[in-house]
């Protein structure tokens, strides 16, 4: 389902070229729930990045379901973003303006697809995070782990085949981490959606079925 | 989708009121002075065209001791009991005069024309030499001019083709003149030599007819100058060869007044033209820092899908909508202000011997929409560069930059 072949980044800085994932081979099968550990600074947030289609490698490749999503042009890719991928940010990532209905159906409007009835999945998604009496709250208004939830939602609205989630209980106090966490793995169990996600609880890691560990940017053994 | 990404602008907007209300402010400023600046000076435009056309005349020659009126614009016999021939002009073979026009010119009372004590003056022109009177009409009948036929002042009531009886006598309203400026014309009656001498008989009853209704007789000549002869040099050569006449020159300094005005236009298009220029690089230098504020919410909307053109279309709303308001509100300032001193301008204007004429409506309009327009595309022009940009980088960097 997932597969990731040379995957290189490098960034350039005023300081020079730094080079965050160093050529990754990386394979994960359809319904999975992969791990990616590592120390802060290894590169594992780059190679969400690359994997959700956020940041143009600069060598390899990303195949996902068959699609070599960096093949693509650029509206193809936004379009295979939106309905095949789900994305969890480390930090909060709602639109402040949009009240959390909004933003989580904001996805499903900006894929056009006029059939479904986007607001009643977007409250139906709310209510089983736990937020069904937040719909009309801006996230200005919720806690952390409410607009880390409703990001969960927002990623969950176009039935993504992957979704990545890249520490998205890293600023969350233990309970409220725990919480997210089954949400994320009751997707990954119920809907088969299958799930990678970066954390540094190794407790939560030795729950995957697959464990990646980074370090310096390549896989350590 | 569509109103959410319009809701998106608007919230942006009033995110940061007072940015977005001195923005707002700036481009209602910047539009409001290119809409009044491009109304006015198409109305001074227009208002001095008419005035040079359609006051032709550069002199005016007549009798000694007659009453001349040039406060206005208009060079305006006054009537009265002198007369000339009305060849005699002709006769003395003025080199440095060009067209000639002569005119007739009687007051009369109790002629049936308007309420009942109003004095009317009836003036007499021939039509195939006039170059004073129908450059002015406005509206006419879809006929040459006829023998019994009449025009009327802008400010005389009369329906193109009624009948308007003059000393009991039927006339047919052929036309009617544009607002002139000039009182006695705004309510003058005009006609040719022969329907004004057809009336002989019946203006003044038994007693004395006026002499200038006799054929042969007029009350005054408008005159031009040849190319290239000056004021002085056909005064000199009228007065030497014509007795017992005036020369009445247009006022010079009028003249001088108009030129002023014509440079003081250009100097207003030039400074509209600054205005705009700084106007559009405001809008642009705001708009790459409002963009820059707002990367890791456009990298955002690209992570979870909006195509470029989408991302685009958002900053895009949200400058048009800050500059199309601003440019609306210009708008109508500029509307109220021009109402606003509308009587000192007008009667400025008029002072100066310029007749002041708006603009018709339709062109108003047009000149309104295009200040609106123009001050959405200053928003579009300013906030495509920098949002192009934007778009284009990866949405990684976009989030992690602005976060
Ligand atoms: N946009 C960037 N520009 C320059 N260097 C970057 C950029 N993003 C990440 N890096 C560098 O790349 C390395 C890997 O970063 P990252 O992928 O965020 O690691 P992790 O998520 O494992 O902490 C780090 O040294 C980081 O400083
Ligand atoms: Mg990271």
């Amino acid at each position: 389902m997932l597969s990731c072949r040379a995957l290189r980044k490098s960034y350039v800085t005023e300081r020079g070229e730094v080079l965050a994932v160093g050529g990754i081979d990386l394979d994960v099968e359809a319904g999975r729930y992969a791990a990616i550990i590592g120390r802060s600074g290894s590169g594992k947030s780059s190679l969400m990045a690359m994997v959700g289609g956020l940041s143009r490698p600069s060598d390899g490749s990303v195949v996902i379901d068959g699609t070599d999503i960096w093949g693509l042009s650029d509206d193809k890719l936004a379009a295979f973003r939106n309905r095949r991928l789900g994305f969890v940010f480390q930090f909060a990532s709602l639109l402040p303006t949009l009240r959390l209905v909004d933003n989580v159906a904001l996805p499903a409007l900006l894929g056009k697809r006029g059939d479904a009835d986007i607001y009643g999945k977007a409250a139906m998604l709310l209510g089983r995070m736990g937020l069904g009496d937040h719909l009309d709250a801006y996230p200005g208004e919720c806690s952390a782990g409410e607009q880390r939830r409703a990001a969960i939602a927002r990623a969950l609205i176009n039935d993504p085949v992957l979704l990545l989630a890249d520490e998205p209980t890293s600023d969350l106090d233990e309970q409220t981490e725990i919480e997210i966490m089954d949400e994320l793995l009751a997707v990954n169990r119920e809907l088969g959606t299958t799930l990678v996600l970066v954390t540094h609880n190794l407790a939560l890691a030795e729950q995957a079925e697959q464990i990646v560990h980074i370090a310096g940017g390549t896989i350590a053994p | 989708m569509r109103w959410l990404l319009l809701s998106l602008a608007l919230q942006n907007l009033g995110r940061r009121k007072a940015r977005s209300l001195l923005l707002i402010a700036a481009v209602a400023l910047g539009s409001g002075v290119v809409f009044t600046g491009a109304v006015l000076m198409q109305s001074i435009d227009r208002s001095m065209a008419v005035g040079f056309t359609r006051l032709g005349a550069d002199m005016m020659v007549v009798p000694e001791g007659a009453l001349t009126n040039i406060a206005a614009s208009l060079l305006v016999v006054e009537p009265s009991e002198l007369v000339l021939d009305a060849d005699v002009l002709a006769k003395a073979r003025i080199t440095s005069l060009g067209r000639i026009a002569a005119q007739k010119i009687v007051r009369v009372e109790h002629s049936g024309i308007g309420s009942h004590h109003e004095s009317a003056d009836l003036v007499g022109f021939e039509p195939a030499q006039d170059f004073t009177v129908q450059p002015w009409l406005v509206e006419k009948l879809n006929r040459p001019l006829q023998a019994g036929d009449v025009i009327l002042g802008a400010a005389r009531d009369g329906v193109l083709g009624s009948q308007l009886l003059i000393f009991g006598k039927p006339h047919v309203v052929y036309g009617r003149l544009g607002r002139t400026g000039v009182g006695t014309h705004e309510r003058g009656v005009f006609m040719s030599f022969a329907t004004l001498e057809a009336l002989r008989e019946a203006i003044g009853g038994h007693g004395t007819k006026p002499a200038v209704l006799a054929p042969g007789k007029v009350t005054g000549f408008l005159a031009e100058l040849a190319p290239g002869a000056t004021p002085l040099q056909a005064r000199f050569a009228i007065l030497s060869n014509v007795k017992g006449v005036k020369v009445v020159a247009g006022d010079t300094t009028l003249s001088g007044i108009r030129q002023g005005l014509a440079a003081l236009l250009d100097g207003i298009l030039a400074l509209m033209v600054l205005m705009f220029a700084s106007m559009a690089l405001m809008v642009s230098v705001l708009f790459s820092a409002i963009v820059t504020e707002r990367r890791s919410e456009l990298g955002l909307l690209k992570a979870i899908g909006a195509r470029r053109g989408q991302v685009l279309g958002v900053m895009v709303t949200e400058a048009v909508l800050a500059t199309g308001i601003g440019g609306i509100l210009g708008v109508v300032l500029g509307v109220l202000v021009m109402r606003l001193f509308e009587r000192s301008l007008v009667y400025y204007l008029e002072n100066v011997g310029v007749p002041f004429l708006w603009i018709d409506l339709p062109r108003t309009v047009a000149f309104a929409v295009g200040a609106i327009v123009l001050a959405s595309v200053i928003g579009v022009l300013g906030v495509l560069y920098p949002a192009w940009r934007a778009s284009r980088r990866d949405a990684y960097d976009l989030v992690r930059s602005g976060a």
